[in-house]
């Protein structure tokens, strides 16, 4: 991902969810979107993620602008390009961990022994590499969170969306959780968060803070 | 994402529910095998009557005595009396018809050591066993002299010779019919029952039936043997002209007899028959429509509780037709193992009530997965439609 510039006026009549962002976010970087409810996070977050299309203003992922595509053509963008992981995990809860983590490349069309090699690495990445066959429900919040991870990373996507990763778990898995995606960032990934927790923003390099669909500040965090 | 594990899918998702799958394929399968019943009792008949029609000769006119009217009212007496020498001038004066059978047929019992049936006694000539397509098991018919002598021989029915007899061999056994001894001398083949049962006869010479059983001098039918079955018309204008001579009836009279043709007999057997099945299946195609609504309702209730699972699935790149595609397996599946559910249903029934013997129409089978598989796909269109496309937001967001 090269460039991200993206403005948005608020399609609906009545709420302005963003209005008119700016925003530039590089490959590689780690940021954390921050702000109250309906601040717009979430509405940000999802054009991020192309699951949804600003009514004004354009959005370009990587150097694709994202209006301009159709809606199959946005699907292949969510299955390539994106890694989704959601506050409440998102998991079919019906079949394996293991398919679950095929699931995306499924969609991808790859053949079945070629996904089920990809799965297993990628539970392996996120240490669940001996529950591949337990269901979602056999398993607690954080296991099923790094299922969601697994999931996110198994097409190699340019950007990992988290939102609200740790929002379902207890502090202590949610630190767990946390290290993990610090270390997927570590390893070359593009990572957004979008919080309201101050202290998990305070993992990533960069802060942006949302205010009434207005960018509030943008501040890079300096560890130390 | 393949066709084969679009089909797995769908039936993972169908046990996910299996008390709801099954409910509504049973729904499905009971109007399928209602078909297949109508279709294999409809083939069983038309079986039987071709059966029935091959055996008659469909050159074959029966005449009958008609009934006498007396200021509107049928009394009980035959108007006329055929006769045997009308049986012969029909044979004679007639060039269309090739020959004539007289039968005079009366009740009668008919009685072996202890046992003892009441039958009909039919009495006729030698030419009935050809012109009925007669065939015999063991003994032969009874001959021209043995007419002539009015011989006390007969020829057993098969129905007759199962009530008096037990496996052996009735040749040569005197049996007495009406009281009298009568020597058997033939044992004919079955025909099967049909709306009458041919095969319950005793067949004597005309002459001994006529004298010393029953005492009468008339017939109660003749059959005329036409040289072709296109001499349809000929013959019926033939024998109306001379029989209606011998009977000295004005011009204005009605006919005092009446011809039947056996097939045309048969053929409005088939058409009644006909119309009944028309009747079941549209009943049963009712009941298909219901089953269809039946998997539509459920195919939407499934996409409904799936909502999250559509979102899921969206959001991690399926495609819009990739998600209807996944519905419209699921209904098309089953909508086709309420077909197959329905077919062994039906052939076991089938089995069971019909018989062994009950044809299997694989013709109507093969269309009836097609139907099936169409119903699968219009009762699961419109879900299938919705759940591809719900907004993808709410679907994740969704409870």
């Amino acid at each position: 991902m090269k460039a991200l510039t993206k403005t948005y006026k608020s399609g609906r009549i009545d709420v302005q969810a963003l209005a008119e962002i700016n925003l530039q976010i590089q490959k590689n970087e780690y940021v954390a979107i921050m702000g109250p409810s309906g601040s717009g996070k979430s509405t940000l977050m999802n054009i991020l993620g192309c699951l949804d299309t600003p009514s004004t203003g354009q959005y370009f992922l990587g150097e694709k602008n994202i209006q301009s595509l159709s809606d199959n053509q946005l699907s292949e963008i969510r299955n390539q390009e994106i890694g989704f992981v959601f506050q409440s995990f998102n998991l079919l809860p019906r079949v394996s961990a293991l398919k679950n983590v095929e699931l995306p490349l499924t969609y991808l069309g790859l053949p079945p022994a070629e996904r089920r090699k990809r799965a297993a690495e990628a539970l392996d990445r996120v240490g669940l590499g001996d529950r591949k066959q337990h269901k979602p429900n056999e398993l607690s919040g954080g296991q099923r969170q790094r299922i969601a991870i697994a999931r996110a990373l198994v097409t190699q996507p340019a950007l990992i969306l988290a939102d609200e990763p740790t929002g379902n778990l207890d502090s202590k898995t949610g630190e767990d959780i946390m290290a993990l995606i610090q270390k997927l960032h570590d390893q070359g990934n593009t990572v957004i968060i979008v919080t309201h927790e101050q202290y998990i923003a305070e993992h990533a390099a960069r802060v942006i803070r949302l205010r009434d669909g207005h960018v509030e500040s943008d501040l890079p965090i300096h560890k130390t | 994402m393949s066709f084969f594990e679009n089909i797995i899918l769908a039936f993972q998702n169908l046990r996910a529910n299996p008390l709801r799958s099954m409910l509504i394929l049973i729904g499905m399968a009971v109007g399928i095998a209602a078909v297949l019943h109508v279709v294999v009792l409809g083939e069983l008949t038309q079986q039987r009557i071709n059966e029935r029609l091959s055996q008659l000769g469909s050159n074959v006119l029966s005449i009958q005595p008609g009934y006498s009217w007396m200021h509107g009212v049928r009394t009980n007496a035959k108007a006329v009396s055929l006769k045997w020498s009308e049986s012969n001038a029909l044979a004679e004066q007639s060039p269309v018809i090739a020959r004539t059978v007289p039968v005079y047929s009366g009740n009668g019992d008919a009685a072996f050591l202890d046992k003892n049936w009441a039958t009909q006694i039919t009495g006729t000539t030698p030419d009935y066993q050809e012109v009925n397509n007669e065939s015999l098991i063991e003994g032969r018919f009874f001959s021209q002299t043995e007419l002539e002598q009015r011989a006390r021989v007969c020829v057993l029915g098969a129905t007759v010779y199962e009530k008096l007899f037990k496996d052996e061999s009735p040749i040569g056994k005197t049996i007495l019919i009406k009281s009298k001894p009568f020597r058997v001398i033939g044992l004919l083949e079955a025909k099967g029952e049909n709306w009458s049962n041919p095969d319950d006869q005793v067949f004597i010479p005309l002459t001994t039936a006529q004298e010393r059983i029953f005492g009468v001098d008339h017939l109660s039918s003749i059959l005329a043997q036409m040289r072709s079955a296109e001499d349809y018309d000929e013959s019926l204008f033939d024998i109306e002209t001379i029989l209606r001579q011998n009977h000295r009836l004005q011009a204005k009279a009605d006919n005092d007899f009446r011809v039947l043709r056996q097939d045309f007999f048969l053929a409005a057997i088939q058409e009644t028959n006909k119309e009944l099945a028309k009747f079941i299946i549209v009943i049963a195609l009712v009941s298909l429509v219901v089953g269809g609504i039946g998997i539509a309702n459920v195919m939407l209730i499934s996409v409904t509780e799936r909502t999250r699972e559509i979102g899921i699935r969206r959001a991690i790149g399926a495609k819009k037709h990739q998600i209807l595609f996944q519905f419209l397996t699921e209904s098309i599946i089953l909508g086709l193992l309420g077909g197959l559910l329905g077919i062994s249903g039906g052939a076991l029934f089938n089995h069971f009530y019909l018989g062994e013997n009950a044809p299997l129409p694989v013709l109507w089978i093969s269309y009836s997965f097609f139907i099936c598989a169409g119903i699968g796909v219009l009762a699961g269109i419109y879900p299938a439609f919705r759940a591809a496309h719900r907004n993808v937001i709410d679907a994740l967001r969704y409870e």
